[in-house]
């Protein structure tokens, strides 16, 4: 089907691919033919707007060029008079029912229809007689209005509800030129990725809440960045009007996002302004100072902590600035205690064993797979844009998917194999599925049977399996000889945006700048620990709020509280920011100017769009004079040379520049230095820090019997094992973004309904949900598909954060119902 | 009574109310023929005689019944055969007449046309609004199955047929073979993109066959007696007989069944007892609402074949011919047939949605003496923007015979337009226009 096939356009001779929709094709020879329905990314072209119609030679009739395949030596005509005639009459056609209302509408200026309106239509109107008219605008959803007038029935909304998001809630209602888009009972469109449809629209129908009457196209810029509010790393391009961002829209990139962006990275900007942000150095108690103060203070404090007794801890950050956060710690403070986990992780060994080019799989590579296994993680809500990638491999390429999860997931309908494993106990499953797919017979079988044979596999696997689960995972990994086949592998999906980069920019306890093994470094856990301890005395946090954010709320409160001197670099004020003795604000991704790593290896850049609030400077540079101010040299004074700096340390980074990087980044497997990636070790060193985690492993021991924690006391009481996820929802962007409060999730607790009868408990009764000591309130929730004898929360939450119960091991609650 | 100038073959029998059961069927030798087909005929026997029949669908588009069954793929694949019984196009009433008085011929032609298409799953897809006609298929198909001529494993034979009787809606759009699959599945009735065509990806994705269910009543009698005794009927290009609904302005309006190519005054004078007292025959539709309009001059002795029909510029279509005496005011037929096609478009294409609509309020514009002078050429030139850039043939079925009307008639359009004046109510204006509300055209 790849067959390279000239023919002719208006004359030209064009190159293009056998079987190409000829719309595509003309484009290559640089031939306009003007579309409103035909969007290849939302599938099969539907020929519904006629606007395409071209002359083919030998065929009498006009042929949609949006669903005409190219042959070889096929001669084109898009402007003869029969075309033009055609053309121009769908545009009179389309304008019938159009309000030329184009003056007060928000898509003029940037409208396909008045574009094509200008370019191909009869220029004249010659209709007198009324519109349709339907009440407008009206919310189809919290977030997106509909102008039913200016519809022109493309479908594209529709067919995006129905075929690529398959949330099927919009639907075309009426018939004939009574049409139109709305949804079953007048319900309001609610689902992840609909702020999709606005770009989608080609007239001004579907417009954002957010942006409506906020600014007209020859007020605004557009600027390329990356979004880096989940792992996704999806490219966007900010509306900056008067240097604020007005609105996010997708920059179409195959190879990460698909074109396509989720409403959390769309909708989630205007905290970007909001009050709560640390828009400047501040000292303890929240005193604003200026910056010479701030970080003279900070280097001071660090200082005093003493040489070795400094830990950091690394979140949302660029691959620049991680690797500057270890610097200093490392170069500067003696300290070899550097993390970027909020748990426990693997040791280096396994890391860079599940980095190895051969066995990592790219974003794109799931389009074309046999079977996608989704192991221990649910896309929709730990990386949005993946769940979209996966029902799109499913829908179009007829993928097999086996899911292997503790908690249902968005994708269990599409699955052909699903295995529920107890939380905490991913690393038993998979070593089960290794055996089962070596042929012995173990509860993983069935999900095997479903691997087998497969030719090209993509795992996407989630970092919570845990440090265990990892490593049981390169195992997996052999038996399922994903390193032996092209377009099979591994692809994870982190807890943290950046996690890939930091980890390869040396944010690791065990690993430095280049996976390079080090030694004698604590990781989170460890760090919390001995800060409870005195150990360690000073704290530096970027990026992170472990509070919140972290499992085990108490025992990091008191860790915090415990430090002799906190420094934090935050966004906003949080309750760990609130106990730091020197605060630094930092960027956001629209302000940020730096790399960040995709979990598939691929570098992106986030580029500075719009400006910084108050007296924010670029972290880099504030980092570089800490690291100054404390006695280390770095010649960091700009991106380019904290990237430079970046990749010197890092071998495999070695030959990306920025210009390699361009707008749609580059996969550090691809270039020359791709081959520098670490050896994975064969055993580890003695003395180096995995084999002083003897304890670890006896965690392992005591988690190992997958139901021992589930069944541990059958059948009574309302004793249950705790699962935890993170919600798409829950966090601060939905408490600092007024347009998304209303997804904002309350505490519930997920239960089978057998468990529930047999506790006596119904849908919406608020419930205790207590550990040793601890509790949080929640509401009961019912769910199909729950294994009996677990229960799910979620963390992160404003109200009954789950993160309060969790103590780093399995943990069982008990659930009391509280009478109103 | 038959009339003795019909030429009946499908409606052999249709008086005798017992021809309804199966034993009255089979009393008139009814399934023998399927008995046959089962157990000693092979699938490419019973696709040449279909083929070698030359019989042209009944639906409307008039194509090789017998060519479009070989189109499907061979091989091992869910295969369906698909019995379009969604006569829906004004004028057309010919398909109920054949359910109603002939399930089992229906049934058993169904049942050979799957051993030519090798589907193993049928549907006759029935408009909603055919409840009575239904609920009659619904009865026969039992019989049929308790019988042993539906099922598993039909008469031993191991050669197994399901067939399913599905009602529609009730939306017209239902009745293009690719929207009555979306309907079909489940889904809006909508039309879909061709190719790919639905032999090769029909219903559910599988190779599928689509026939009307006058085509399909054909089989067995030709599956029975023979390619040659078929093309005894008939023209060379149009074989056999074809059962012709005559509607409108004409004494004994009905369903007649006679050989193609008759004389078409034969049909409307002979057979429907031409115009009422007093009344002239002025134009007449030859081939449903769809099909564009004949004057009598044009087509009266036409020979009513598929070819006689398309060289005079219009179409047989599904055979049902609609008579407008001289009483009928073409411009007001004109908008009576436009609001069908507005009302019935199901909007998905851009000419048919919003040209059926424009071509409406204009001619309503017309009728009420509220147009302007530019609008008969606006209206013209909307039909011609229609035809062809459509993505089914429903746009196409409004601008044909509306494009036709204007082109053969614009003197009566001028006149209607000149009776300038305050728009009037209905009943007014049909008295002052038409005469007494009778005759079609009537309704507006």
């Amino acid at each position: 089907m790849s067959r390279e096939i000239t023919l002719t356009i208006d004359g030209r001779e064009v190159t293009a691919v056998e079987g190409e929709m000829l719309h595509d094709a003309a484009r290559k020879g640089d031939v306009e033919i003007p579309v409103f329905c035909y969007e290849p990314k939302l599938g099969d072209p539907v020929g519904a707007c006629r606007m395409c119609l071209v002359e083919i030679e030998g065929i009498p009739k006009l042929q949609t060029s949006c669903s005409t395949p190219v042959r070889e030596g096929m001669v084109v005509h898009t402007r003869t008079e029969q075309v033009k005639q055609a053309q121009s009459a769908v545009v009179e056609f389309l304008l019938v029912n159009h309000p030329l209302d184009c003056p007060v509408c928000d898509k003029g200026g940037e409208c396909p229809l008045q574009d094509i309106t200008q370019g191909w239509g009869p220029g004249k109107s010659r209709v007198i007689d009324e519109k349709r008219h339907f009440q407008k605008p009206i919310e189809l959803s919290p977030l997106i209005a509909i102008d039913r007038e200016r519809c022109i029935l493309c479908y594209r909304c529709v067919r995006f509800s129905q075929e690529v998001s398959e949330d099927a809630e919009l639907q075309l209602l009426d018939r004939g030129d009574r049409t139109f888009v709305g949804t079953f009972d007048d319900r309001p469109y609610v689902a992840p990725f609909h702020g999709n449809i606005t770009e989608l629209c080609p007239v001004g129908a579907l417009t954002s809440y957010t942006y409506r009457f906020r600014a007209r196209p020859w007020d605004i810029e557009q600027a390329g960045s990356v979004c880096t509010l989940c792992p996704s790393q999806c490219n966007v391009s900010f509306t900056v009007r008067d240097e604020k961002v007005k609105r996010v829209l997708g920059r179409d990139n195959a190879e990460v996002d698909d074109g396509w962006l989720c409403d959390r990275g769309r909708y989630g900007f205007e905290m970007f302004a909001d009050a709560k942000r640390v828009d400047g150095p501040r000292l303890k108690g929240g005193a604003a100072t200026d910056w010479k103060t701030a970080i003279e203070a900070a280097a001071a404090g660090l200082l005093q902590a003493g040489e070795g007794r400094v830990a950091a801890i690394v979140g949302d950050a660029s691959n620049e600035e991680g690797h500057l956060v270890q610097r200093i710690v490392r170069e500067a403070l003696g300290s070899p205690h550097v993390d970027s986990r909020p748990s426990r992780g693997p040791r280096r060994e396994t890391i860079v064993g599940l980095a190895q080019p051969n066995l990592s799989a790219r974003v794109r590579d799931i389009d074309d797979a046999d079977v996608i296994l989704v192991l221990g993680t649910d896309p929709l809500h730990s990386s949005p844009i993946l769940d979209l990638r996966i029902r799109k491999a499913i829908r179009r390429n007829g993928a097999r998917l086996a899911i292997a999860t503790e908690r249902p997931t968005a994708l269990d309908g599409g699955a052909e194999a699903i295995a529920r494993y107890a939380p905490g106990d991913a690393h038993h499953f998979i070593l089960e599925l290794t055996r089962a797919l070596g042929g012995a017979d173990t509860v993983a079988t069935p999900l095997a049977e479903s691997l087998e044979g497969a030719g090209k596999v993509v795992v996407v696997w989630g970092e919570r399996i845990g440090s265990f689960g990892a490593t049981a995972l390169l195992d997996l990994a052999k038996a399922l000889k994903l390193g032996e086949a092209d377009g099979a592998g591994l692809l994870e999906v982190p807890d943290t945006t950046n996690a890939r980069g930091l980890r390869e920019a040396g944010c690791l306890p065990d690993a430095g700048p280049g996976l390079a093994r080090v030694s004698g470094g604590k990781s989170t856990e460890e760090i919390r620990a001995a800060l409870e301890s005195g150990e360690l005395t000073g704290l530096l946090l970027f990026g992170v709020d472990p509070i919140r954010d972290f499992p085990d709320t108490p025992a990091w409160e008191a860790a915090i509280t415990a430090a002799d001197f906190v420094v934090c670099f935050s966004m906003f004020e949080t309750a760990t920011a609130a106990k730091a003795d020197v605060l630094f604000p930092l960027e956001t991704h629209a302000e940020k100017d730096g790399t960040v790593t995709h979990p598939d290896g691929r570098l992106q850049r986030v580029r500075p769009s719009a400006s910084r609030p108050g007296d924010i400077r670029p972290n880099f540079l504030v980092l570089s004079e800490l690291a100054a101010d404390l006695g280390l040299t770095t010649g960091i004074d700009s991106q380019p040379t904290a990237f430079a700096a970046l990749t010197q340390a890092v071998p495999f980074y070695g030959s990306i520049d920025d210009a390699s990087i361009g707008g749609r980044g580059i996969r550090w497997q691809d270039t020359p230095s791709g081959s520098k990636s670490p050896e994975p070790g064969k055993a580890p060193e003695p003395g180096s820090p995995d084999t002083q985690r003897g304890a670890l492993g006896t965690i392992a021991e005591t988690a190992a019997d997958p139901r021992g924690v589930a069944s541990a006391d059958p059948g009574s009481g309302a004793s249950l094992a705790l699962g935890t996820y993170r919600d798409l929802w829950a966090g601060l962007i939905t408490e600092l973004n007024p347009p998304l409060k209303f997804l904002a999730p309350e505490q519930r607790v997920e239960i089978s309904l057998t468990d529930a009868n047999r506790m006596g408990l119904k849908n919406g009764d608020a419930v205790k949900v207590a550990q040793n000591g601890s509790s949080v309130s929640a509401t009961v929730s019912i769910k199909e598909r729950m294994s009996d004898g677990v229960c799910f929360l979620i963390e992160g939450t404003a109200a009954g954060n789950a993160n309060a119960l969790l103590n780093g091991g399995p943990v069982s609650v008990e659930i009391t119902k509280v009478e109103a | 009574m038959p009339d003795p100038r019909e030429t009946r073959v499908l409606l052999e029998h249709a008086e005798d109310p017992a021809l309804r059961t199966i034993a009255g069927y089979k009393g008139y030798g009814g399934y023998a023929t399927l008995e046959r087909s089962y157990r000693e005929m092979e699938q490419d026997e019973v696709l040449k005689e279909l083929e070698d029949s030359g019989l042209r669908g009944r639906g409307g588009a008039g194509f090789s019944m017998g060519k479009k069954a070989s189109f499907l793929p061979r091989g091992e694949m869910a295969k369906y055969l698909c019995c379009n019984a969604d006569e829906s196009e004004p004028g057309a009433f010919k398909d109920r007449e054949l359910m109603q008085r002939n399930p089992h011929q229906l049934i058993e032609g169904i049942a050979i046309a799957a051993l030519a298409a090798d589907a193993g799953h049928a549907f006759i897809f029935i408009r909603g609004e055919y409840d009575a006609q239904a609920d009659i298929l619904d009865a026969a198909v039992a019989e049929a199955y308790e019988a042993g001529y539906l099922g598993t494993n039909i008469l031993s034979t191991h050669r197994d047929l399901e067939l399913v009787v599905h009602r529609g809606a009730g939306a017209y759009i239902c009745g293009e073979e690719t929207a009555l699959l979306d309907a079909l599945e489940g889904k809006r009735g909508n039309p879909r993109l061709k190719p790919p065509f639905p032999a090769v990806q029909g219903l559910y994705g599988g190779p599928t066959l689509i026939n009307n269910v006058e085509t399909l009543s054909n089989v067995p009698r030709i599956v029975a007696n023979g390619a040659e005794w078929f093309r005894g009927f008939g023209t060379e290009q149009s074989p056999g007989t074809k059962v012709v609904s005559i509607s409108g302005g004409v004494r004994r309006p009905g369903n007649y069944e006679v050989e193609l190519g008759i004389p078409t005054r034969e049909l409307i004078y002979g057979l429907a007892g031409g115009p009422r007292e007093g009344r002239e025959i002025k134009a007449f539709f030859p081939g449903g609402s769809s099909s564009p309009v004949l004057t009598a001059a044009e087509g009266l002795d036409l020979p009513y074949s598929f070819e006689a029909m398309a060289e005079a510029g219009s179409m047989l279509g599904s055979g049902s011919i609609i008579v407008a005496d001289d009483r009928v005011s073409i411009p007001h037929l004109a908008l009576r047939t436009a609001r069908f096609y507005h009302h019935e478009s199901c909007g998905k294409c851009t000419p048919c949605r919003e040209g059926t609509n424009w071509t409406v309020k204009m001619l309503e514009r017309m009728v009420h003496g509220e147009a302007t002078p530019m609008d008969l050429d606006i209206v013209s030139s909307v039909q011609e923007n229609i035809i062809g850039h459509c993505l089914c043939v429903l746009g196409d079925s409004m601008a044909m015979p509306v494009g036709a009307m204007v082109r053969k008639f614009r003197d009566e359009f001028e006149q209607v337009m000149a009776a300038a004046g305050p728009p009037l109510d209905d009943e007014t204006r049909l008295a002052a226009v038409q005469g007494p509300a009778e005759t079609l055209g009537a309704s507006i």
